[in-house]
């Protein structure tokens, strides 16, 4: 499930093993989700899946919801 | 119309009447928002309400057509009617003659001596500030944050809000706008509320930045004639005079809207109690910086991700010196944003993770700073007092001989500086530091008297600030640093 694999990735680049995502989870939620910390996320995430997000796509989203649509929609492509 | 005026304070109470005599509908009262923030801006100049309202215009159809597209190459070809209508308002009346100027001096200097004449343009009062705010709210219906609002009137009263017009903060429509689709009712304990925040943006505007100006005007007027001390007092004293003037624009504005059912977003959290480069612009003008972060730094970032950490300095120091350039069309604004930059760059480099140093959120932690932080706040607030050499001095050359004579002209005055005979200055500063610390986990320092439960005690502080301002008040109206930008 990419929610799963993601909730890994945000544990890894926050350092917080104690991280809990779901789809409506926002950067107001994570004091630590700023925008440098937001580059590194996609980074890291593009790393793990093997995709490259378009930078429109990155700079849409509103909330994980929306980062885990676009994982799905580059996987299947 | 400045806010320390006396026809401010007559125009505040005829629409403070109106405003809620004629509550409903709402439409009527949007307009009449409308109508009396072109009365306040036209006070300036009224030809220049003719670009706020293009700007207005331009924007109300852009963003209903962004949105109605589903073609997303004509939302991007729509998006960039507002970017570059904007952008040209703002660079033909604010950097025609900057760049005209600078581009004789390269070709100058490169042998070539053009015949071209720079014009004599009047900068529009607020100019810098609303072409933002009108630029975001396009962007945001393009990037699918915002959905347009179809009604003319309440954007156009968003738009041209009297009290954040001028000099910020810079709203989003996201906050503002739905203010204005919504019921206002009139709540007094907000009002009131809105009554302290004024009384604090006065005492920051009239105590401290009025009653320094003069003495920092002498100092970088004459710097040639006075010693590494007193000119190390000039920039301490800018550094105080400019937070005072502009925070206390923001206070006074904030204030405003809250008398008639408005919030707007802090601008300023106590900046010189931060830690490092990063967290002060956490805390220095948040709309700008913010603005800056949401459409420049991240953008450019995540273009440029796959280089790293060089790709991250290189969007950072972009967003810097477009933030210089903002302040003003002068090399010495640009080398200023550009030193912010480089301050900020060791907090990237020296950190596995990007920990939260480029955040725009509001700091909620209680006692976020303590007296244990002190060295890190003092190694800040110099590093920030350096780069105010540039942001004051009329230009780059003359930062750099005043730098010169900072390091070189140890004891060597040959005059006294007037500040030496008014040292009462350094007891408000004193003063006023103490009360921002006890204040700084409130909105505004003020607001930490409401916590007093003695009633007749809180009054007392109340009349004490206005009989002082009254005493000190200088008779001549001083305009706010930030509205030249």
């Amino acid at each position: 499930m990419i929610l799963d694999e993601l909730t890994n990735i945000f544990r890894d680049v926050f350092e917080d093993d104690d991280i809990h995502i779901e789809n409506t989870s926002t950067s107001d939620d994570f004091d630590e989700w700023d925008s440098l910390n937001h580059i590194y996320l996609v980074v890291e995430i593009e790393k793990y899946f093997k995709i490259k997000f378009s930078s429109r796509e990155i700079l849409q989203w509103n909330n994980v919801g929306d980062m885990v649509k676009s994982i799905e929609n580059l996987i299947v492509k | 119309m400045l806010f320390t005026s006396f026809t401010f304070v007559v125009f505040l109470v005829a629409f403070f009447c109106v405003y809620w005599l004629v509550s409903s509908p709402l439409k009527l009262q949007n307009l009449i928002v409308f109508a009396a923030s072109y009365l306040f801006y036209g006070w300036w100049d009224w030809r220049f309400l003719s670009l706020i309202f293009a700007s207005t215009l331009v924007d109300y159809f852009v963003g209903i057509m962004i949105y109605r597209t589903p073609n997303v190459g004509r939302k991007r070809r729509y998006l960039w009617i507002s970017v570059i209508f904007n952008l040209c308002l703002l660079g033909f009346f604010k950097y025609f003659n900057f760049f005209i100027d600078s581009s004789i001096h390269v070709l100058s200097t490169l042998g070539f001596h053009p015949n071209i004449h720079t014009l004599n343009i009047i900068l529009p009062v607020g100019i810098s500030f609303y072409t933002f705010q009108t630029i975001s709210y396009s962007l945001d219906i393009y990037k699918n944050k915002f959905k347009p609002t179809t009604d003319f009137i309440a954007f156009g009263a968003f738009v041209s809000f009297f009290p954040q017009l001028v000099a910020g903060p810079i709203e989003r429509a996201s906050n503002l706008l739905p203010q204005f689709l919504n019921k206002r009712k009139f709540d007094f304990d907000k009002a009131t509320d809105g009554c302290r925040q004024i009384l604090w943006g006065f005492v920051k505007k009239m105590l401290i930045a009025d009653s320094i100006a003069p003495y920092v005007n002498d100092i970088f007027t004459n710097y040639q004639s006075y010693s590494s001390g007193t000119l190390l007092i000039g920039v301490f004293l800018f550094s105080f005079q400019i937070y005072g003037d502009f925070s206390g624009y923001s206070d006074i504005a904030i204030g405003v809207a809250k008398l008639f059912g408005f919030e707007l977003k802090m601008n300023f959290n106590y900046p010189y109690f931060s830690k490092n480069i990063g967290d002060f612009w956490k805390r220095w003008h948040i709309s700008l910086s913010s603005w800056l972060n949401d459409y420049v730094f991240t953008p450019l970032a995540v273009e440029f991700r796959h280089f790293g950490k060089n790709g991250l300095y290189g969007a950072l120091l972009l967003t810097f010196l477009l933030s210089g350039l903002w302040h003003g069309a002068g090399w010495n604004f640009i080398f200023w944003g550009g030193l912010h930059g480089l301050f900020y760059i060791p907090l990237i480099y020296g950190k596995k993770r990007f920990k939260s140093i480029a955040s725009n959120k509001k700091l909620q932690s209680k006692k976020y700073v303590s007296w244990r932080d002190l060295p890190s706040i003092l190694i800040t607030f110099i590093l920030v007092n350096f780069t105010y050499i540039f942001f004051r001095s009329k230009d780059l050359t003359t930062a750099f001989d005043f730098i010169r004579n900072m390091i070189f002209n140890i004891s060597n005055s040959t005059k006294n500086a007037e500040i030496y005979n008014h040292k009462i200055v350094f007891i408000f500063i004193g003063i006023f530091i103490l009360l921002e610390w006890i204040g700084r986990d409130e909105p505004f320092a003020l607001q930490y008297v409401k916590r007093i439960s003695n009633h007749y005690l809180r009054w007392t502080i109340y009349c004490f600030l206005i009989f002082i301002l009254g005493v000190f008040i200088t008779t001549t109206e001083t305009p706010f640093i930030y509205f030249q930008f």
